[in-house]
């Protein structure tokens, strides 16, 4: 059997990290994604990054790959002609410039539903497509802070935090879901549609909670590892240099069993801790007993412990950790790629097991620019050796 | 028996079970529902145990807004699945459901009747979601957390704060992020597989789905892993733009990233074009970034007297982005939002109509509807389903 989304094929045009993750998601679930780029406008991870600190091209990109590449400058009529080839055998036409600009191409809904009429459009951006603020620039820093979660996140007495990447994978896992959603309804009614993503909008669906306190008058702020009811909850030095455990303790009999379990059982009826609401307003405290526990032990073996008395507890892992990790490994989660060298290095995979069909997750490395266009160009869109080659002339394709 | 008819989103006409005493679960629901899906909480006479989850909404610590919030939309319906009748009531449901979401613990599953086999056996058709913290398989399926457990099992919690909180307070244990982020990208990806298994329905029959916090989580934190691809091992300290970032003004904090050269000069001109910031040397981006803290000094300095606001709405004229840290209070008023529609008033009970938030996209140029507020326990009458 096929992948689940075998048979889907979506035109993307999407730029950065959070339009990419989406398609990167969908065809490691069996879309195929034909990346357009052109060698005016390469995607990001293919020119140096040195805000970030990537001082030249990166030699594998998570979010490029298993894609297929097509080169199409949309500066020119004939790549928007050629654009709208693509769009007119696709499913899905995915986009994430700033608001205005894919009309402005000439590559809007409209004209793209006058090419395929069943066409689903997804458009990500910063602020979405409508609204005063829908021309803002921006990146997941300002999804976060505008979206109240860079705001709500931080230690209580101290300033806000930036959001990374997360903020614009989680734009992108968002997208997905409204683009099979869509596709549902196309299946049901033979419509296409418009999906709209406003990744301010993702930050703050992170925190429907706090927006919810906060239209009911109250004053939610941010609170570092505080937990509205549990202690001990929190994230506490365990043996060695920067090495920590988070521990979250979340009932009176887990209480207990953490009091036995560091060998101090009197703790359990102390008049401070022995009430969920005790610890809490004694958390203080409480920390530093915890810590005293933590500190002793190397953080692996106090979450075996901890998860073996019934206690939610793991080592706050670092990055190879992570990649190295069996059970994330049992789930192909982690997995490994090859790079174009031949050389392997462990890549993140589509977060979901299937019981049925054929392998999902990620099936190739990053595509170079342009891999693709004998299959695109020529099987899919059925052109000639000599228009490629006046395209090219013309520099649509480039 | 239900508001469908008045849904109008992209999934309506879908139905959707979820049995959930978890945010994962429960927001993959309502993820689903506020789609159009009609979904039905499966909860013990005691109710859901997000109800008794906070924040609270009222003082009596009566009103989740934890709750509130997944649930919106939802039905309730008391469902006693350690009872040969509840499990009756569970069968008939299933065999008129598309997607049955559930996040029972592996151990107490089979004695349900809701492990893998037992429901594919009985429900051929069904998307059957299992919602776990850590999944249904591998060596640490059994293992229980919180978001806090999660978010430093995913590596994200290991790699914050950064910037200018770590500046501060370097030796402070890692702080993690808001509220339910590790559990609500459990949800999300729970959502996106069942849809995923949905459209393979027609040739493949229904599946189970086997969903993992942390796998979600770690996906969304994935380019830590490609950096170590790359040879380069992330730290919270480090992990911080070269300049620009959580900028302190003097009444809040702006957000500052330009990574365009275009948006490097618009900067230069909104900072007033200081001598320092005219350097020929800083027209490369490269030296800009080795330069990185000693640009952000200046930033700073000059921000420091300067009101958010002011900062904004200058630095916007001059296309650099610049974004105010807003506060909850702040999203909920904002000009921008209240145009899109971000919001919808909703019943909560006990404490009355509250702008909820909906959903963070929209379809076809409008905002999705969300059919209500959360349920009152067991508004969905049994008769309904034939049980």
């Amino acid at each position: 059997m096929a992948k689940p989304l075998s048979g889907i094929r979506i035109a993307d045009f999407t730029v950065h990290n959070a339009g990419p993750f989406c398609t990167h998601l969908l065809s490691q679930l069996g879309a195929e994604v034909i990346k357009v780029e052109s060698a005016m406008r390469p995607d990001a991870f293919r020119k140096p990054h040195p805000v970030y600190g990537r001082m030249g091209p990166a030699t594998f990109d998570q979010v490029a790959s298993t894609k297929l590449s097509v080169r199409i400058n949309l500066k020119k009529p004939g790549g928007i002609a050629l654009a709208k080839r693509l769009v007119a055998v696709s499913d899905v036409a995915a986009e994430s410039f700033r608001p205005g600009v894919i009309g402005r191409l000439g590559l809007g809904y409209d004209a793209l539903r006058a090419v395929k009429q069943d066409i689903i459009m997804l458009c990500v951006s910063s602020s979405g497509q409508s609204g005063p603020d829908s021309h803002f620039a921006g990146y997941a820093p300002l999804f976060g802070a505008w979206g109240g979660l860079g705001e709500m996140t931080g230690y209580a007495d101290g300033p806000p935090v930036e959001m990374r990447h997360v903020m614009d994978h989680t734009v992108g896992m968002n997208a997905a879901v409204a683009t099979l959603a869509a596709l549902q309804r196309r299946r049901a009614t033979g419509r296409g549609g418009l999906v709209d993503v406003s990744a301010r909008e993702v930050a703050s669906s992170l925190l429907g909670e706090a927006l919810l306190l906060a239209a009911a008058g109250q004053q939610p702020h941010r609170s570092g590892n505080d937990h509205p009811r549990m202690a001990p909850h929190g994230v506490y030095p365990a043996a060695g240099e920067d090495r920590w455990i988070a521990i979250a303790v979340g009932s009176d009999a887990g209480w207990r069993s953490f009091a036995t379990l560091i060998g101090a059982a009197e703790l359990a009826d102390n008049p401070r801790f022995a009430t969920e609401p005790l610890r809490h307003a004694n958390r203080a405290a409480l920390d530093v007993i915890v810590s005293q526990w933590t500190a002793t032990l190397p953080a692996e073996d106090a979450a075996e412990r901890l998860q073996a008395a019934g206690i939610a507890a793991h080592a706050s892992w670092t990055t190879p950790e992570i990649a190295a990790d069996p059970h994330l490994r049992t789930r192909r989660a982690i997995v490994d790629v090859a790079e174009p060298d031949g050389k392997e290095r462990a890549a993140v995979g589509v977060p979901m097991r299937l019981s049925k069909g054929a392998e999902i997750g990620i099936e190739r490395g990053t595509p170079k620019l342009g891999e693709h266009e004998d299959y695109v160009y020529g099987d899919l869109l059925g052109l000639t050796r000599a228009e490629r080659q006046a395209l090219a002339d013309d520099e649509s394709i480039y | 028996m239900s508001n469908t008819s008045l849904t109008t989103g992209p999934l309506s006409g879908l139905r959707v079970i979820v049995n959930a005493t978890g945010v994962a679960a429960l927001y993959a629901a309502r993820l689903l529902g506020t789609m159009g899906a009609e979904t039905i909480l499966l909860e013990p006479p005691a109710g859901c145990p997000l109800r008794r989850e906070g924040p609270f909404l009222d003082e009596a610590g009566q009103a989740s807004a934890l709750f509130a919030y997944l649930a919106a939309g939802a039905h309730s319906l008391i469902c006693e699945l350690d009872t040969d009748h509840g499990r009756a009531m569970l069968g008939g449901l299933l065999a008129q459901a598309d997607i049955f979401i559930d996040d029972t613990v592996l151990a107490g599953r089979q004695a349900s009747g809701l492990d893998e086999a037992a429901v594919a056996a009985r429900h051929p058709q069904l998307i059957h979601v299992s919602a776990l913290p850590f999944g249904a398989h591998g060596p640490k399926a059994h293992w229980t957390a919180e978001d806090i457990i999660l978010q430093h099992a995913s590596g994200e919690g290991n790699l914050l704060p950064n910037g200018l909180s770590i500046e501060l307070f370097p030796h402070r244990s890692p702080v993690k992020i808001h509220g339910h982020f590790a559990s609500l990208q459990g949800g999300l990806a729970a959502a996106l597989g069942a849809l995923a298994a949905l459209w393979a329905r027609p040739e493949q029959g229904g599946q189970y789905v086997d969903i993992s916090s942390q796998d979600a989580t770690l996906a969304v934190g994935a380019f830590a892993i490609q950096r170590l691809g790359d040879g380069s091992v992330e730290h919270r300290v480090e992990r911080s733009f070269r300049y620009g970032g959580v900028i302190p003004c003097a009444d809040g904090h702006v957000e500052l990233l330009t990574l365009e050269q275009r948006q490097w000069d618009g900067l230069v001109k909104l900072l007033g074009e200081p001598d320092w910031a005219l350097d020929p040397a800083l027209a490369d981006s490269l030296e800009r970034s080795r330069q990185g803290p000693a640009i952000n000094g200046h930033i700073r300095a000059w921000a420091g007297s300067r009101k958010v606001e002011d900062i904004v709405r200058e630095g916007q004229k001059l296309s650099v982005p610049l974004a105010k840290y807003y506060s909850p209070a702040e999203v909920v008023r904002d000009p921008h939002e209240r145009v899109r529609g971000l919001f919808q008033p909703v019943d909560v009970a006990g404490v009355g109509l509250l702008d909820m938030l909906v959903s963070p996209f929209h379809v076809d140029g409008a905002p999705l509807v969300l059919n209500g507020g959360p349920p009152v326990l067991g508004d969905y009458r049994r008769a309904t389903v034939g049980a």
